[in-house]
């Protein structure tokens, strides 16, 4: 008998998607649809990515090449971040629509994964369990962010 | 009964749209329209299968959320939905072979019970108004029908040959639709991948919102049939009518024509009752009290539970809308031309949006800037 619910055997691709960290707890039948959602960009040294104060609709994950991440206009001395392959970004757009709080911008050739949010909503209704995985993945992220904000400003205190 | 279009509001923080994308709008909406109406035969079956699409597409996320892949899940909701087809068939065709033959006498039966209740009603004003009475109205209107009605055979013949004709055309209908649901997602991506970078973020919203628009707009559609079918056939079982669920199922499926589908429908139940109960002429009256209770209700009620007052456009436009997809294309053209302008206007506010955006038109041409560098760069 055909069974149509058989585990799905991974691949290079799906490999790729559970390194992310983002997606690291995902199994491979939850990476596949989840794959199914993803967009793949490819952006130049220097290209913008988003712009400060724009609507966020999604976030981007880095697969490979470097993104900075600064202060509009600021040029160099605006530098707040340099993200590696594997980490992301403008993860806030995930949660509400407010305004992309920095510049994102290609610093050296990149390739990013856009996972867009009415995707990741839609996946809240129709898998509940993947779209929970995600959310503690970035509930983590979150808080480390804010731990190290708070520890930036020098506030000796449990987050 | 007015069908609402969905309307696209725009995110926060953009301009709303002006005068110009608005009239682009309008113009996109009739130009659409009249193609439209020149490729019927393709038009309604990719509206059937959309209606398909979108009654069958939650059964298939059940699937999909049980494990199984998406190819597998649109294949067996489709299989699924043709087999209960099949079967519906298979239960009704030794009652149609029992009753096809009378048929005929029956559509006769009802459009003479119509033409009594008529003659009825004026003679009634006549004896009222002697103004009418010396102009001999009902007679006038009697002689006119007769010679306008002609035999029943003459009228069945195009609706036999005009079903013959679109039989294959609608059979297209779960075809695109099983391949709606199965590669719909993988056409969005190949729509987003070519687009510039720097037009990707609100194209996605785009394509996300035409999508959005167009589910709240059908499966809103499909729970509004069934809301009106089951409130007209318990109204017309407490009235005795006969046959009261296939007469609100076809009152409410006519209803998706804006309008004269309504008039249709409302004739079809003051036909059925002024034939079945000839004695009761009240019968009639309590029909079309009925029917125009039940439209009462699915505009107030009904329409804002289902497809919802926040995707209805502005109502002014929604009526000159509806006459103007009937002056440019027909009855095609009133059952289209919300749908049609629900996406017309998404995508004119979102492309007006893009167009007009001057840092996203500046940050495309440092992009092709960059890609010209690079491509040149040895040279």
């Amino acid at each position: 008998m055909i069974n149509l619910f058989r585990p799905r055997r991974t691949t290079p691709r799906l490999d790729r998607l559970r390194n992310l960290s983002l997606f690291v707890n995902l199994t491979p039948g939850e990476l596949q649809i989840v794959d199914g959602l993803l967009h793949e960009r490819d952006y130049l040294a220097g290209e913008v990515i988003f712009d400060e104060g724009e609507e966020g609709q999604a976030i981007y994950i880095v697969a490979a090449g470097e993104v900075m991440i600064c202060r509009q206009g600021h040029g160099e001395a605006g530098r707040l971040a340099q993200l590696a392959p594997g980490t992301f970004f403008g993860e806030l757009a995930l949660l509400d629509n407010s305004p992309r709080s920095a510049q994102a911008r290609a610093a050296t050739a990149c390739q990013l994964i856009v996972f867009f949010r009415d995707d990741f909503v839609g996946l809240l209704d129709t898998h509940a369990r993947i779209a929970s995985k995600i959310s503690r993945e970035l509930a983590h992220h979150l808080g480390a962010r804010m731990r190290d904000m708070a520890l930036a400003a020098g506030a000796h205190q449990h987050l | 009964m007015q069908r609402a279009a969905a309307q696209h509001t725009p995110a926060a923080g953009q301009q709303s749209s002006g005068p110009v994308v608005w009239i682009s709008i309008i113009a996109g909406t009739c130009l659409l329209l009249f193609f439209f109406q020149k490729i019927l035969w393709l038009v309604v079956p990719f509206l059937l299968a959309l209606i398909l699409y979108y009654f069958l597409y939650p059964s298939m996320q059940a699937l999909i959320y049980r494990g199984m892949s998406r190819e597998a899940a649109a294949s067996l909701v489709t299989l699924g939905f043709l087999a209960l087809l099949s079967v519906l068939g298979l239960a009704l065709m030794p009652w149609v072979t029992a009753h096809i033959s009378g048929w005929q006498d029956i559509f006769t039966g009802y459009i003479q019970g119509g033409l009594r209740l008529l003659d009825r009603s004026l003679r009634a004003l006549e004896e009222h108004w002697s103004t009418l009475a010396h102009a001999r109205l009902a007679d006038t209107v009697a002689t006119r029908l007769a010679q306008g009605t002609g035999s029943v055979a003459d009228h069945l013949e195009p609706v036999a040959i005009g079903i013959m004709a679109w039989t294959p055309s609608l059979l297209l209908a779960p075809f695109l639709a099983f391949f709606f649901l199965r590669d719909g997602r993988r056409f969005q991506r190949f729509l987003g991948d070519a687009v510039p970078n720097a037009f990707f973020e609100k194209t996605l919203y785009l394509l996300h919102e035409i999508d959005r628009t167009s589910r709240a707009y059908f499966q809103g559609l499909i729970k509004l049939t069934l809301l009106d079918t089951l409130t007209l056939a318990a109204g017309l079982w407490l009235l005795g009518i006969p046959g009261p669920f296939a007469l609100g199922l076809i009152c409410a499926v006519l209803a998706w024509i804006p309008y004269v589908g309504s008039i249709l429908g409302g004739l079809l139940v003051v036909l059925v009752a002024a034939t079945d109960f000839p004695d009761a002429p009240g019968m009639a009256y309590w029909a079309i009290a009925l029917f125009m209770a039940v439209r009462l209700l699915d505009d107030f009620v009904y329409m804002p539970l289902t497809i919802g007052k926040s995707l209805e456009l502005h109502p002014l436009v929604t009526v000159l809308m509806i006459f103007v997809g009937g002056a440019v294309a027909g009855v095609s053209g009133l059952m289209l031309v919300l749908p049609v302008l629900g996406v017309v206007t998404v995508i004119g506010e979102t492309v007006g949006v893009i167009v007009t955006d001057p840092r996203l038109r500046a940050r495309h041409r440092h992009a092709k800037a960059l890609r010209r560098e690079q491509a040149s760069g040895d040279l």
